[in-house]
């Protein structure tokens, strides 16, 4: 009964709501997008005036921390995929939003653990460009993951109680989510392979 | 058109939620207008000092000097100068235009211009205004601080602006003072972008909204796609100076692994150019609805107008380079780049010319709003042509970093947007406080402007043709300098007088508030949907969601029997 009122609920969201944050959410994205990619420009700036990359002897770090990062951050979203379609169907998949949840805290573990390394590799955030481009765009990136985590948690709370704007919310938090996945995709291919 | 309908909530009861932490648009609006008002009070005193500094070097500001600056007997140190210009520019453009033009009136214009209860977002909303205020505290607080306030321009390019150039607190505080207070307008652009697409009244296309909601609109574009740029920038050069990254850093990047002073620049620059016409568009908006409205004529070619503005908005975001000439850039992109900037010539001639094609053979009223509208027109024309010599690199590479450079970006984005602000603020007074500003007072606070910020920007540019450079403490030093002392002087004279003619608006301002004649609903007898409603607006705006039947503009219709206006509701009145 419970179960079918939920559902009830959520299919009952508004037309004009969902356009007006699917609007308000891309035109925020572009924003976000645009620090991003200012962030980009920079490194692209630096990278082709270095006559050699990385500049200064050092090395680069090794792809497997950076690897599993990306791993496990493609992995949540896909958790979040499988999470939305549900919600579309009028279903509360909280453990999909939770397996989400768990796998971004792991992403974030995952990159306490490089800066560590990079740390005990004697690479400090005033040890050159590279340096500062490895350490300061992973802070910013991991500054948006803190907030949308605490994004989903607040979600994940909303769940117990779905009403008309559930649905609605539900595809905003995923705008961004999978926005942060794609923005650490870039960043891991153009800063740590190439 | 509309996409849903808002509820009519109930009115505020306790001071806290009507006045402070208010959701209402119009009370974060006026909230705005005082912010913005309160700030260019500071920076115009700023001003006032770099004017006193550069007419009479050496000899202690007065009255107030004594106490501001008691170690050097009340004259203007060298270090303090460089703050004042830099925190100048800092609280004119980011702390007193912005709120003023876009977030008073972009607050205030947008919901009842188009025909809504409130912004779409309206936490979102009070937010963005209290975070503005964080930012300010941030920004004040910086000139507490050991070594004081900011020093390195308000472009603050590195060297000048990382440790090196500027060591202590108050650069780093700057930094983070314009971060949040880029956040605060994006908050705002978002909502802005969303509430005119989402809300607007049933019937009203996008070529019904009256010219101001145009201008609100771009600029709500040109801030959500371009502050994050200069965030991003401001982020880094935060890093540089907490955290020892190397970012904006001077060396060669193979040996020393360090940045470049240069990308700031264009990250700035990137930003920056897009932001000019961020504080122009709003003004333009205003003008071009005000000019026709005073008319008493249909706006010359809207349409035109609009797209000349579209236009000049998408163009803004490809010249930046025009600020770079002199850094040693490829001469092919610097011909690029004028060739880009020339081009945007041809949008500003359209909408100006449509501009005088609306004065042309219309029953003008000479109100106050018009003063300043008329007055827009002509700085702007001014500044405008003025631009070219900047923009072509021969000419540039001479008058580079001269007060010409001063007089130009002041005639622009200081005088055409503070008398497109002034008129805005008499038109729309009624609608905001139910009573009508003097009309004597008004005139006077114009004609004073006017003359004086015509004498100031005027002498700016014949000195800064005759070489004098900016930011210097005392150019004077230069022999061939000194013979622009009496100019200087008669530069700092109008500064005065422009100053104390202020006085007359802050009277009028907050008598009339209180003790001016009631307002009527629609005093100026126009017919865009925010004089529909009551003055002042009550807190649910519309009690039925108007239809929109005609344009914003439908003035002098010979059609008409009785009145030489009709409301946008009505539907348009055919021979």
């Amino acid at each position: 009964m419970a179960l079918a009122e939920a559902r009830n609920n959520i299919m009952q969201s508004k037309e004009g709501d969902k356009v007006i944050s699917s609007v308000a959410m891309v035109v925020a994205l572009i924003s976000f997008g645009m620090l991003f990619l200012t962030l980009m420009m920079s490194f692209a700036l630096y990278r082709f005036t270095a006559p050699v990359w990385p500049p200064a002897g050092m090395e680069k770090p090794s792809l497997l921390i950076p690897s599993i990062s990306t791993f496990l951050i493609i992995l949540s979203s896909l958790a979040y995929f499988s999470f939305e379609k549900k919600t579309a169907k009028g279903l509360i998949d909280k453990q999909g939003l939770m397996m989400t949840i768990i796998l971004g805290t792991s992403f974030m573990v995952s990159q306490a653990i490089f800066w560590n390394q990079l740390k005990s590799h004697g690479i400090f955030v005033s040890s050159g460009i590279f340096a500062s481009v490895m350490y300061a765009f992973t802070w910013i990136h991991a500054a948006h993951i803190v907030v949308a985590l605490a994004l989903l948690v607040w979600l994940y709370k909303k769940l117990s109680s779905p009403d008309k704007m559930t649905s609605v919310m539900v595809s905003s938090a995923g705008k961004f989510w999978h926005f942060l996945g794609i923005v650490w995709l870039i960043m891991f291919v153009t800063i740590f392979v190439l | 058109m509309a996409f849903f309908e808002q509820d009519i909530h109930d009115a505020p009861s306790t001071f806290l939620s009507k006045y402070v932490f208010s959701f209402d648009h119009k009370v974060i609006a006026k909230q705005f207008l005082w912010y913005g008002i309160a700030f260019l009070g500071i920076g115009g005193m700023m001003a006032l000092m770099i004017r006193w500094t550069l007419a009479f070097p050496g000899e202690p500001f007065p009255i107030i000097g004594d106490i501001l600056f008691p170690n050097s007997g009340g004259i203007v140190p060298p270090d303090t100068y460089a703050m004042l210009f830099t925190l100048h520019g800092t609280i004119m453009i980011f702390f007193a235009i912005t709120p003023i033009l876009i977030g008073a009136f972009g607050n205030f214009c947008i919901p009842l211009m188009i025909g809504a209860r409130d912004m779409v977002f309206p936490t979102l909303n009070m937010l963005s205004f209290w975070l503005a205020v964080l930012s300010a505290v941030l920004l004040l607080a910086s000139l507490f601080t050991p070594l004081g306030g900011a020093a390195g321009g308000w472009t603050s390019y590195p060297t000048l602006s990382t440790l090196i150039g500027s060591a202590g607190v108050g650069q780093t505080l700057w930094c983070l003072s314009l971060f949040v207070l880029g956040v605060s307008s994006t908050m705002g652009a978002v909502n802005y972008i969303a509430t005119i697409i989402t809300l607007r009244a049933p019937g009203m296309g996008y070529f019904d909204m009256p010219l101001t909601v145009w201008g609100l609109w771009l600029t709500a574009v040109l801030n959500a796609i371009f502050l994050p740029v200069l965030g991003a920038g401001l982020l880094l050069l935060t890093f540089d100076r907490v955290f020892g990254t190397t970012f904006f850093l001077a060396g060669a990047a193979a040996t020393s692994g360090s940045g470049d002073p240069v990308l700031f620049q264009h990250v700035f620059w990137i930003f920056g150019h897009p932001e000019v016409y961020i504080l122009i568009l709003p003004a333009w908006g205003i003008v071009s609805d005000l000019l026709s409205f005073f008319s008493r004529k249909p706006a010359f070619g809207a349409k035109a107008t609009a797209l000349a503005m579209t236009s000049i908005t998408i163009l803004s975001t490809v010249v930046y380079g025009h600020h770079m000439y002199s850094t040693q850039m490829s001469p092919l992109l610097t011909q690029s780049f004028m060739m880009l900037t020339m081009v945007i010539s041809i949008p500003s001639a359209v909408f100006f010319a449509n501009w005088l094609g609306t004065l042309w053979k219309g029953s003008i009223r000479f109100q106050t709003p018009m003063l300043f509208s008329l007055g827009v027109v002509f700085v702007f024309g001014l500044g405008g042509l003025t631009g070219l010599y900047l923009a072509t690199v021969s000419t540039d590479l001479y008058l580079h970093d001269t007060y010409f450079v001063v007089g130009h970006f002041h005639y622009t984005m200081a005088a055409s947007v503070l008398l497109g602000g002034f008129a805005g603020t008499y038109f729309w007074f009624p609608k905001m406080y139910g009573r009508m500003m003097n009309e004597r007072l008004g005139k006077i606070h114009f004609w004073i402007s006017m003359v004086g910020l015509n004498g100031i920007f005027m002498g700016m540019m014949i000195i800064g043709h005759a070489g004098m450079h900016r930011r210097i403490y005392n150019p004077f030093v230069y022999e061939f300098l000194q013979n622009l002392i009496p100019l200087n002087r008669f530069i700092t004279y109008s500064a005065l007088v422009m100053g104390a003619g202020q006085l007359f608006f802050v009277w009028n301002f907050i008598y009339s508030m209180y003790k001016g004649p009631i307002a009527t609903q629609n005093p100026w007898e126009v017919g865009t949907l925010d004089w529909t409603i009551p003055s002042p607006a009550p807190h649910y705006n519309f009690k039925e969601i108007p239809v929109v039947r005609c344009g914003p503009h439908e003035l002098g219709n010979p059609n008409l029997v009785g009145k030489d206006f009709q409301y946008q509701t009505e539907e348009l009145v055919k021979a």
